[in-house]
């Protein structure tokens, strides 16, 4: 609040020394730095708390005695907690890679195929992304066990596939949408096949959004709870499984390094998302991709 | 244009000067178009394909989306070598016609050949034409060169070859040193060159170009006009060019085919289609529309404002039938009128000055206007002659004007 006292110190002085200053911007009120402020304080501070208590040297949960590891080890000296941590990184990459390529499929149809329907096709595409997951993960839990699948890794990871395809067909959708197809025209016209075509141009094109969509899919695997929790089979449990069966014992310094451990994963995913297509050499970041803004 | 014509007899297929009635008394230059690129000192070579040979027939080419004909029953035939315009307004079917010889849109109904060889079956990919897009549509991924060597890298061109095929494609659109920049690191105009390039580099039986200086400013656009009026009497490839321009199709073309609605109103070299204009449409589109409502009486016909004027009444209109009176501009005379004239009067309703010349609005009657053109040159000192409200005798020759229905 003094910084807000001090830059209004000048508009209140005389009109001479008003003027030597550039007028403030009425379209840019202070108040909402504040707001803003005060967002970000609320959001973060939890998630700071569990950050900190995972490198506590004593087991409490209210004071920090001390920087110690000791948490992190027990997590990776638990043969439960490693499989499960595996079983995650496993479902997710395998989600990642098989929605991606299907997403992206899936956006090639609806966007370049004009076929009748397709208006309504590209709203029916979305269902996945505002279905409540408890419906997702009651139908797929139904779906298994009707046809006599027993529920395990495979089990999870056919459900996760389901609801990402959605994700990366938005994301990729955007950017080929942006793409315009006489681009994909003028190189059958000179000489490319439609696979050619696609290989040559429309993939090199769309590498971004691919890129970032599957990092993104990547992420919602890996920290997926409700899905997992419906159509997971005994062992090995995913992560956030574990993690809700471990907690119903009580909470222990180890469930807040888990957490910050899977916080990291998650965000050195976003960041690669974010970075990966800029480094690539592409002028639009991740970032305006996933928002499905255009590279300018 | 008459130049390309002379110096190559025959490659438009017609003789472009077969009207007998071309008045050599005009006194006034038809067009003003900037000096023609044969003065630009690039060596001009002879076609290669063989004159008057067809490069693209249609036969009775149609192409319906659902109820919608965007191009109705379509007869055309582009010689080889030569620089053939569709002009049109917007939705008047050109650039279907275009896609359609380039294979992206699949004629509903008749056939074209490329070449003599009917093309319906042949994909994209192997007939044998490149476009120019509007958009451009170059690869962002590639740089210049790549982006001009794509097609022939497809061919399975020799890499040696493609070298310098590549290296000849950007001399020639005078981009030479540009091999390796990104198409978003060019102005519009690079752009345009590149996708010239990209596309001539191939050497196809015809370049198809869809408005390919529409995004470009007018002084670029006129430049741009010259050069590639030049490089086409340069590489001898025949040109289907698509414009909703006129300037630019009247400027650049062999021969230009005016559409409306799916259908060619008129088709010929562009002195014909100027002067002599078949219809109401294709009068009103070319140049400033000037057209006088009026029913056929006798050997004239009798305009809005009840005179009278002399004009040569075609066969196919009869007495009492309601036509058009076209007259072009530049053929009306103000006031000094000459022995064997026709004449209105009318009031100066407006001036317009648009430069080498100001546009004198006369009206005659109710909804009957012509426009007339006073020269500003040193001699004229029309500011002193025609005011706004001055009652003026318009004339011109009767051979200049055209009934039309």
């Amino acid at each position: 609040m003094s910084s807000l006292a001090q830059a209004d110190a000048p508009a209140a002085a005389p009109a001479r020394r008003v003027a030597a200053k550039p007028p403030r911007d009425f379209d840019r009120p202070r108040f909402l730095r504040v707001f803003v402020g005060l967002f970000f304080v609320v959001m973060f501070a939890p998630i700071a708390l569990v950050v900190l208590f995972s490198f506590n040297a004593s087991r409490s949960l209210q004071n920090f005695d001390g920087f110690s590891l000791r948490w992190y080890e027990r997590f990776f000296e638990s043969e439960t907690l490693r499989s499960s941590l595996l079983a995650s990184i496993e479902i997710a990459l395998i989600t990642m890679v098989v929605a991606t390529a299907l997403g992206t499929l899936l956006a090639y149809g609806l966007v370049r195929a004009r076929v009748r329907w397709s208006g309504a096709m590209n709203v029916l595409m979305l269902v996945p992304l505002v279905t409540p997951e408890i419906v997702a993960g009651t139908s797929a839990l139904l779906l298994f066990t009707q046809v006599g699948l027993e529920l395990s890794l495979t089990t999870i990871v056919l459900g996760h596939i389901t609801f990402s395809i959605s994700y990366v067909t938005v994301v990729v959708r955007a950017r080929l949408a942006a793409l315009d197809a006489d681009v994909e025209h003028a190189a059958m016209d000179l000489g490319a096949t439609r696979w050619k075509t696609f290989a040559l141009i429309t993939l090199p094109a769309l590498w971004p959004a691919i890129l970032a969509a599957g990092l993104l899919v990547f992420a919602l695997s890996f920290d997926d709870f409700v899905l997992s929790f419906f159509t997971t089979g005994e062992s090995p449990q995913p992560l956030p499984v574990r993690i809700w069966a471990a907690i119903r014992f009580g909470v222990t310094p180890t469930i807040n390094a888990i957490g910050t451990f899977m916080l990291a994963i998650s965000a050195v995913t976003i960041g690669l998302a974010i970075a990966l297509p800029r480094l690539l050499g592409r002028r639009e970041s991740g970032l305006g991709v996933l928002l499905g803004r255009e590279g300018a | 244009m008459n130049e390309s014509a002379s110096a190559e007899p025959g490659a438009s297929g017609k003789p472009v000067r077969a009207h007998p009635a071309e008045p050599g008394a005009s006194g006034q230059p038809v067009r003003a178009h900037p000096a023609e690129p044969g003065a630009s000192g690039k060596p001009v070579r002879a076609h290669p394909a063989e004159p008057g040979a067809s490069a693209i027939r249609f036969e009775g080419v149609s192409k319906r989306f659902g109820e919608f004909a965007a191009v109705d029953s379509l007869d055309l035939d582009v010689k080889a070598g030569e620089f053939f315009s569709l002009l049109g307004p917007s939705g008047c079917g050109k650039t279907t016609t275009l896609r359609m010889v380039a294979g992206f849109e699949q004629p509903s109904e008749g056939r074209i050949f490329l070449e003599g060889s009917p093309v319906e079956t042949v994909p994209p990919y192997r007939r044998n034409v490149n476009t120019v897009f509007q958009s451009y549509a170059l690869f962002e991924h590639l740089d210049v060169e790549r982006n001009v060597a794509f097609g022939l890298k497809r061919r399975k061109v020799a890499s040696d070859e493609i070298r310098t095929r590549v290296a000849g494609a950007l001399e020639l659109v005078e981009l030479r040193g540009r091999e390796r920049a990104r198409p978003r690191e060019l102005s519009g105009g690079q752009k345009q060159r590149v996708a010239l390039a990209r596309a001539l580099v191939n050497k196809p039986a015809v370049l198809l170009l869809d408005e390919p200086l529409g995004a470009l400013d007018l002084k670029l656009r006129k430049q741009m006009q010259v050069e590639l009026k030049g490089i086409q009497r340069e590489v001898g490839i025949t040109f289907l060019y698509v414009t909703h321009d006129q300037e630019e199709a009247l400027a650049m073309s062999d021969r230009i085919a005016v559409m409306e609605h799916g259908v060619v109103r008129q088709c010929g070299p562009p002195e014909e289609i100027y002067e002599q204009p078949t219809g109401p449409f294709v009068a009103g589109f070319i140049g400033v529309s000037n057209l006088l409502p009026g029913k056929v009486e006798g050997s004239g016909v009798r305009v809005a404002g009840a005179e009278h004027c002399r004009a040569e009444v075609p066969g196919h209109v009869s007495d009492g039938d309601d036509v058009q009176l076209s007259v072009r501009p530049e053929k009306i005379w103000i006031d000094d009128l000459e022995e064997g004239m026709v004449s209105v009067g009318g009031t100066i309703v407006e001036r317009v000055y648009v430069g080498t010349t100001t546009q004198v609005i006369v009206e005659l009657a109710a909804g009957a206007r012509l426009v007339a053109l006073e020269q500003n040159t040193a001699r004229a000192r029309s500011d002193d002659r025609w005011e706004i409200g001055d009652r003026v005798r318009l004339g011109w020759h009767p051979e200049h004007a055209r009934v039309l229905r």
